[in-house]
């Protein structure tokens, strides 16, 4: 029973250790992202003026790019991330099926550098070339469109976002879809559905994992930092149109920390935007969950 | 005289599994006809070649006839939704669409089809089928809840309804008592019942004491070979084959 006794007191141990590197992580963020809002308020969050020269530090412009990209991918994603899934499930014949999905799981594995170099040297020209000048040359007059593009900028970051986290959200959706009861797809057609009427009704039966997966996918979009870094074009701008290079809190944290320590309010306004980001993740990844765990009781 | 549903040479294959072989009846309208035999013999099966839901299998194989009205629900020109439509379908499991409303859950079959041109005919069928299925007075006034918050036995009346909205010619039911405790059971023979009045009823039971209560015909299947088929008082009383007697006085389940 020797044995038993240690395994108890090694798992103790490692779960202490887990739970206290998180809360210190937290405590951290607070701590140290204090002194920048004792000194600015809430102008650190609605300030769009980033100059460490003058010590003067807001997050807006930040926020904003972090806000856009992910609104632009999560709605680029959502209908692609069903799609897959429905495909996935219901389309693509038995023996390409598995070989599909491992490469669907295998994308959302790729560590996110490769999709920003694909993205800066391949997705960003082909964008900027073929739909961001032609919506800016004959929708400029709508706002959004208004700026003339550069190949790098928020809405390349956004679409570049999209591809990445389809597959993520996708896995989950199709995980629902083909837990779906076989006896209500019976119910659906012996009632005379349609293929489509039926893969519509079973979309609203797993409607909360649908919920689910686009959120965390959209937790997934706020974070990630390097992909976004290479092509979101990395100005400290209150953006003006989906075409303006812009910045997310994310890629500002990555470029700007080497040189953070050289000023006196860098560090503290750096782990603001972090405190910030942390907790817009956490609320996006509780809804999520939220809607996961109504699936669970559910099936 | 016209028959309710006449098959002719059926078989049915899973990949190389031969599971119906060669059957052939026809059966009168508003009766009930029960179609019995042990676990395995096919009679679901026999029951999914009618309306023609088999083919969600992909295994399956089908070839002969079955003709509701004279029409073969196995021509090519004939559509396959139309096929389903003309039959209502009542599973084992009670399967109500478990998000949607109780009312959407009758209303979706007719609406989908076409049977109905406005809202205010919907509700009225969707009325008729939840009174036909015995149900409306227990939910007339939580239309609008999820059909998920009924109990077992009201789920499948439930799903009786939304068979009967279809205004089906035969109304196919599967061990639709199969996991009812007695009294839910009991109400839904009841309806049967009450249901030959304007339907035709087939319904699949591995329980030769229900057939023999409920039916009118009854059919006794074996390792997918129809045995016998007669009046129900007959088969239970005079069975012709022997197989057939080890069934219904219980020394075969």
């Amino acid at each position: 029973m020797r044995s038993e006794k240690i395994f108890q007191i090694l798992l103790f141990f490692f779960i202490f250790t887990t739970l206290t590197i998180v809360v210190g992580i937290v405590v951290s963020l607070v701590t140290t992202s204090s002194p920048i809002f004792i000194k600015y308020g809430l102008d650190f969050v609605f300030s769009s003026v980033w100059n460490p020269v003058k010590e003067s530090y807001g997050i807006l412009p930040a926020l904003l790019g972090t806000l856009i990209t992910s609104t632009i991918a999560i709605s680029i994603a959502t209908p692609l991330a069903i799609s897959l899934a429905v495909f996935s499930s219901e389309i693509i014949p038995q023996r390409f099926r598995s070989l599909m999905n491992s490469i669907s799981d295998l994308m959302a594995s790729l560590p996110s550098v490769i999709y920003g170099l694909w993205g800066l040297y391949v997705l960003a020209p082909i964008l900027h070339n073929y739909l961001m000048l032609p919506l800016h040359n004959y929708l400029g007059f709508i706002p959004l469109f208004s700026t003339k593009p550069t190949p790098t900028n928020l809405f390349t970051a956004g679409v570049l976002l999209a591809i990445m986290i389809v597959p993520f959200a996708s896995s989950i959706i199709r995980e629902a879809y083909t837990a779906v009861p076989y006896n209500l797809k019976e119910a659906a057609y012996s009632i005379g559905m349609t293929k489509w009427e039926t893969v519509r009704t079973m979309l609203g039966y797993i409607k909360s994992a649908i919920f689910a997966g686009l959120f965390l996918a959209l937790g997934r979009a706020m974070g990630e930092t390097m992909a976004v870094a290479m092509v979101v074009g990395n100005i400290l701008n209150i953006p003006k149109s989906l075409f303006d290079m812009g910045y997310t809190i994310s890629s500002l944290i990555a470029n700007q920390f080497p040189n953070a320590e050289a000023y006196e309010y860098m560090v503290p306004a750096l782990y603001g935007g972090a405190t910030i980001l942390f907790l817009i993740g956490l609320v996006i990844n509780l809804v999520g969950l939220y809607f996961i765990k109504k699936v669970m009781i559910k099936g | 005289m016209t028959w309710a549903i006449e098959v002719n040479n059926l078989n049915v294959w899973y990949g190389d599994k031969h599971i119906l072989k060669n059957i052939s009846f026809k059966i009168p309208k508003n009766i009930i006809f029960a179609i019995m035999g042990p676990s395995g013999c096919g009679k679901s099966t026999l029951l999914r070649a009618m309306n023609r839901l088999l083919e969600l299998n992909p295994h399956a194989r089908v070839e002969g006839q079955v003709r509701i009205d004279g029409i073969d629900v196995y021509n090519d020109n004939v559509d396959i939704t139309w096929v389903r439509r003309q039959f209502g379908m009542v599973f084992q499991i009670p399967n109500p669409f478990p998000h949607l409303s109780i009312y959407e859950n009758v209303a979706l079959g007719p609406k989908l089809n076409g049977l109905v041109k406005n809202k205010s005919q919907l509700d009225e069928l969707v009325k008729q089928a939840l009174e036909q299925a015995y149900l409306w007075d227990e939910v007339k006034n939580d239309l609008k809840k999820p059909a998920s918050m009924l109990s077992g036995g009201q789920q499948q009346r439930l799903c009786i309804a939304r068979a009967l909205a279809l205004k089906p010619k035969i109304v196919l039911m599967d061990e639709p008592t199969a996991n009812l405790d007695p009294v839910a059971s009991s109400k839904i023979e009841e309806l049967m019942l009450e249901l030959k009045e304007n339907y035709t009823i087939i319904i699949v039971t591995h329980n030769p004491q229900q057939a023999a209560r409920i039916s009118d015909y009854v059919a006794f299947l074996y390792m997918g070979e129809l045995i016998e088929i007669g009046e129900t008082s007959m088969v239970f009383t005079r069975p012709r084959h022997e197989l057939t007697e080890k069934y219904v006085v219980g020394r075969m389940g």
